[in-house]
């Protein structure tokens, strides 16, 4: 087992990480929905294996926001399909209960997704577009569709986010520090190794 | 001269003295090696020799400790199992809810040349998507129509062998009846089946005489061991509730609790730490509470 101290502070780093972020927030649910937002029921992605075409910024949203969406909304089924057709859709799929909000029929009607589960009854769903986006932009548009309120970080976790701050710039010292040592070491027995050629060569004079 | 040599670094020294044989044929200077490097050998016996007794003894004294080394938790931060759950949940977002597995790791306090559990335990929600299971036996017989009442997917002699022999392995168990080991070791399926861990044999108790009651028990069983003082298992799917994996786990550390209280009179271990972690998620120390004051409603934590 590793030592508890890192074991525990990489695991908090991470940890800290879904709490807080891109894409830390709360969607509007049954009890909190407006009308011009209504709830969310339920989120699909479907993005291409490789990421030429257009389809990176759909893997990090995936890879980042999606985890801290899912933490702070662990109600909301959220699904993810990896297809291996680069040409196919990079989109998400939102889906609202009852109507779809102002800002997505504006703006997300129209990207398709053949391969998102067919909406219920009562749901109604929009489709935004993630080729060739950025994860932070995909996080935007997601945000003014649906109307989530992001979660602000609190006093203690801005603290543990400074010190992991703290310590990322203290690792970034001591690596260099470290590769000095190792360098040195190198160095000495690179001369030790000549010096032990000189040797070769005055035996066989 | 020995000024030269002294000015030399210790590694070039030690070559000199390999070189030896081959300076002593070179006339001038052999006289001057040759003595100086009889008193270098001769301090570098004493120097070994005294190393050599030096070593034996701390040999002698020094014996690895009995037990495996225990962490203190005090330092280790402990949740809920529901907080876990939350987090688990969230850092395996989008994936498959029935491949994805919660695993659990239960470390013991324990002797390290001391017995180790080994056993097999069926969970109240089954784990695996039904395991499919081949059982070789003569066909017709008694245990073959059993086995195929308790659920096993192949059963008989020649059409298994020629299915196998053709590649075509659609089962992910075999258990075999005493009566047909004969057979099976002549048909040579070791070579194929071997290497996936499906050859039946005697030591890891697939060749049985009770065949129905077996395929039962693989159908819904789990098989864990001990492994370096941890045992380890998986214990859920994904899209478990917290009760269903509740369920599980407490019938988990039972299990193993009786396991160890079964071993000897004289060995006594202990559980020190139980972790749950996932598929790809890092692993939640558990401090045995079902849920704190903060976690998310249960009922949300399955979707």
């Amino acid at each position: 087992m590793v030592n508890l101290a890192q074991r525990m502070r990489k695991l908090k780093t991470r940890l800290l990480n879904v709490r807080v972020g891109t894409g830390a927030a709360i969607f509007p649910s049954a009890a909190t929905a407006t009308k011009e937002f209504p709830a969310i029921t339920r989120l699909h992605l479907t993005y291409a294996q490789k990421i030429y075409g257009g389809h990176l910024g759909a893997r990090h949203f995936w890879r980042n926001c999606l985890p801290r969406l899912k933490y702070h909304n662990p109600a909301i089924p959220i699904s993810v399909q990896q297809t291996k057709d680069q040409e196919g859709p990079a989109a998400l799929t939102i889906y609202f209960a009852e109507k779809i909000s102002n800002a997505a029929s504006l703006t997300a009607a129209q990207a398709t997704d053949k391969l998102a589960p067919k909406p219920s009854e009562t749901e109604k769903t929009a489709t935004v577009d993630l080729k060739n986006l950025d994860y932070k932009d995909i996080w935007t548009s997601v945000k003014m569709i649906t109307g989530a309120q992001e979660v602000p970080a609190t006093a203690e976790e801005e603290k543990q986010l400074q010190e992991v701050e703290q310590l990322r710039q203290r690792s970034i010292q001591d690596r260099a520090r470290v590769a000095g040592i190792r360098q040195a070491k190198k160095d000495q027995e690179r001369m030790l190794q000549e010096a032990r050629g000189e040797v070769e060569k005055l035996k066989q004079v | 001269m020995s000024s030269f040599t002294s000015l030399m670094p210790t590694g070039a020294r030690t070559v000199l003295s390999i070189c030896r044989p081959s300076l002593r044929q070179w006339p001038m200077a052999a006289p001057l090696f040759s003595s100086y490097q009889q008193v270098r050998e001769a301090s570098n016996n004493r120097q070994a020799q005294g190393k050599n007794k030096k070593e034996k003894a701390i040999k002698k004294t020094k014996k690895g400790p009995r037990e495996f080394r225990q962490k203190d938790l005090k330092d280790m931060q402990q949740w809920a199992l529901c907080d876990a759950i939350r987090y688990i949940r969230a850092i395996e977002v989008g994936r498959e809810p029935t491949s994805i597995k919660y695993e659990i790791h239960i470390r013991l306090k324990t002797l390290r040349d001391g017995p180790v559990i080994r056993n097999m335990l069926r969970f109240p929600h089954s784990v695996q998507t039904e395991s499919r299971i081949c059982v070789i036996c003569p066909p017709g017989s008694r245990h073959a129509k059993e086995a195929l009442t308790a659920g096993a997917v192949l059963v008989g002699e020649k059409e298994v062998f020629d299915a196998v022999k053709d590649g075509k392995i659609e089962f992910d168990r075999c258990i075999c009846h005493p009566d047909s080991v004969d057979a099976m070791n002549k048909a040579g399926l070791g070579r194929i089946l071997g290497p996936r861990g499906l050859m039946p044999s005697v030591k890891t108790g697939t060749v049985v005489d009770d065949v129905a009651s077996r395929v039962e028990m693989l159908r819904g069983g789990t098989v864990y061991r001990e492994r370096d003082a941890v045992v380890r298992l998986p214990i859920g799917q994904l899209g478990f509730t917290p009760e269903q994996l509740r369920d599980n786990l407490r019938v988990t550390l039972d299990q193993v609790k009786k396991d160890a209280a079964s071993l000897n009179d004289r060995i006594n271990k202990e559980i020190h730490e139980v972790v749950l972690s996932s598929t790809n998620g890092p692993g939640f120390s558990l401090n045995g509470e079902f849920t704190s004051e903060n976690s998310a409603e249960i009922a949300t934590l399955s979707v």
